[in-house]
């Protein structure tokens, strides 16, 4: 391939990111280190002022554990139920194309929509929860969505719903790719069901794994859509998000320069988990 | 256990699973028709009967709905294909290249692909309104396209890279250029991939707030957005009218991906990560 060649094909992907995501990145990552917003008439030099106001901001030390808990227990829980339904899915069924489409539709539902949704069916008047306790003769409840302690579990169920049948999505052509035979011989061997997953379906999938991992601590590091409208971050900070905190600073209380800043923080620490996973992902490819 | 028996066990496995992530947007198309629990009664009990006034509530309750649908619609099919077109030529470029890092760079692409948009949109919108494109169609897809390009260029690098080069070296021989290759060669080869990456990259689109949400002030305006603006502004929506709206902003996605099933397994992550 020639240098032309290159320039060619590279040139229109090279303009669009560029302009659109890599330049207003780092003109965000210049602004982090000064007092720059767009209705600032003189630019002064901050420093570490910004990283300093918000590290020191108890309610972004709270979106910081939120979405620590939130990452932590939502990527495995959409793994293995993700996995669970693809295994489920691997071999040839009547109807299995039915099944396939039916089981992907929650991830169609927008972030937004479902957070509508699931405030609606957590609401008493007519909401699903209160239905199913009626029926067993159980008082109302509060919705779990208003509860200190549970607002936090409620929004991770609430996007596991929506992001597990992705998973799915993601793993069933490769689950489905395996050969008959290396079931057949783990079968043979007298493996059990843990016994084929952990020797046959799992290393046949590890790397796609890594992959899909990455992908989805990338969408729970920036949870925003779903909590908005469940929870607004509440009650109190109990499901803040540092995207919440970073979208209500800047456009909220117009404190653009924290806004930019606790957003590249957020880009900080995917990247973080980037260099691990370009780490593991390079090693595999070595072997 | 018998082979039967073991069917039997995951037919029921995965009605059980349909059961619980279909219940709620059964619950939901339900309500969009009227059929609604009344939770007060004991045991509960059922209220109707089935009307489809909550459709035409929502042009009521958003006047604009059905021009944002269309918005969406545009801002959606604009954003996927630009993304896809794009990333077509650069994922031909890296599989073809001699470069001995393309396989690093292809992943790079996918730690773009996991940085969520709220790392740059802030500074995003401050661009965008330095050069007038803030609050405008063309603004919406160039951004909604560069959020979803590093995906597409991963899926298509995957699948690029697992043709043999013999047609390619083929065409060239016959005195093919550059894009004669990619147009006419590679393209054909590979269009259930192309459309698959297109078909995820437009539910993408279609169900991306931030973007749109930042980056317009209600002259474009998407459903995502037109959903938020109710639930922030305090102009609460009735369950029956916010459930007709849910279930007419699912439907086109719905409909796209049931028409395209056939090839929406192209769509793998796979052949990218060497699985």
């Amino acid at each position: 391939m020639s240098g032309r060649d290159r320039i060619v094909l590279f040139t229109p992907l090279a303009i669009l990111l560029t302009g659109w995501l890599v330049l207003p990145a780092l003109l965000g990552l210049l602004a982090t280190f000064t007092n720059y917003s767009p209705f600032t008439a003189t630019v002064r030099f901050a420093g570490l002022a910004n990283y300093a106001t918000i590290l020191s901001d108890p309610q972004f030390g709270a979106a910081a554990r939120n979405i620590a808990v939130f990452t932590v227990v939502a990527v495995p829980l959409e793994l293995v139920i993700g996995f669970g339904i693809a295994y489920l899915l691997r071999r040839p069924l009547r109807g299995r194309s039915l099944w396939r489409m039916l089981l992907l539709l929650p991830w169609l539902v927008s972030p937004i929509a479902s957070g509508v949704m699931w405030h609606f069916l957590f609401g008493s008047a007519t909401g699903v929860l209160d239905f199913v306790l009626g029926w067993l003769g159980q008082p109302d409840l509060q919705s779990p969505a208003g509860d200190l302690r549970l607002a936090l579990p409620t929004a991770i169920a609430v996007e596991v719903w929506r992001v597990a049948p992705f998973v799915t999505f993601l793993l069933l052509p490769s689950l489905s790719a395996i050969p008959g035979e290396r079931w057949d011989e783990a079968t043979l061997a007298g493996a059990s069901l843990a016994g084929r997953l952990v020797k046959v379906a799992i290393p046949s999938v590890a790397p796609l794994l890594l992959t899909i991992t990455m992908l989805l601590v990338g969408l729970a590091f920036g949870t925003f859509d779903t909590v908005l409208i469940l929870t607004g971050g509440g009650p109190g900070t109990a499901t803040l998000t540092p995207a919440l905190y970073s979208y209500g600073r800047a456009f909220g209380t117009n404190d653009w320069p924290v806004g930019a800043t606790s957003g590249w923080l957020i880009a900080a620490g995917v990247l973080a988990a980037g260099a691990i996973y370009l780490r593991l992902a390079t090693v595999r490819n070595v072997e | 256990m018998t082979a039967r028996r073991r069917d039997a066990t995951r037919v029921l496995l995965l009605a059980a699973m349909l059961v619980v992530f279909l219940a709620p947007l059964a619950w939901t198309a339900l309500a969009s028709i009227g059929l609604l629990p009344d939770n007060s009664t004991r045991p509960p009990s059922w209220t109707g009967p089935a009307t489809l006034e909550h459709f035409s509530e929502i042009g009521i309750a958003e006047p604009t709905f059905w021009q944002e649908l269309a918005t969406s619609t545009i801002a959606a099919a604009c954003a996927a294909t630009l993304a896809v077109a794009v990333s077509f030529f650069a994922a031909y470029g890296l599989a073809r290249s001699s470069f001995r890092a393309n396989r690093g760079v292809t992943q790079g692409f996918l730690v773009l692909a996991s940085l969520p948009a709220m790392a740059y949109v802030i500074p995003l919108s401050d661009v965008l309104r330095r050069v007038h494109l803030l609050d405008t169609l063309a603004g919406v897809v160039l951004s909604e396209a560069a959020v979803t390009a590093p995906l597409a260029v991963f899926v298509l690098y995957g699948a690029i890279a697992q043709l043999s080069v013999q047609w390619e070296e083929a065409a060239v021989l016959d005195g093919a250029g550059l894009l004669q290759v990619v147009g006419r060669v590679i393209l054909p080869l590979l269009t259930p991939t192309v459309a698959a990456t297109a078909v995820v990259l437009f539910v993408l689109d279609w169900n991306m707030l931030l973007v749109p949400l930042v980056l317009t002030s209600g002259e474009i305006k998407t459903i995502p957005v037109a959903m938020s603006d109710f639930f922030t502004f305090e102009r609460e929506l009735d369950w029956p009218t916010a459930a007709a709206a849910l279930i007419v902003s699912l439907g086109p996605v719905a409909v796209l991906v049931g028409l395209f099933h056939g090839v929406l397994d192209r769509f793998s992550l796979g052949a990218g990560t060497g699985a």
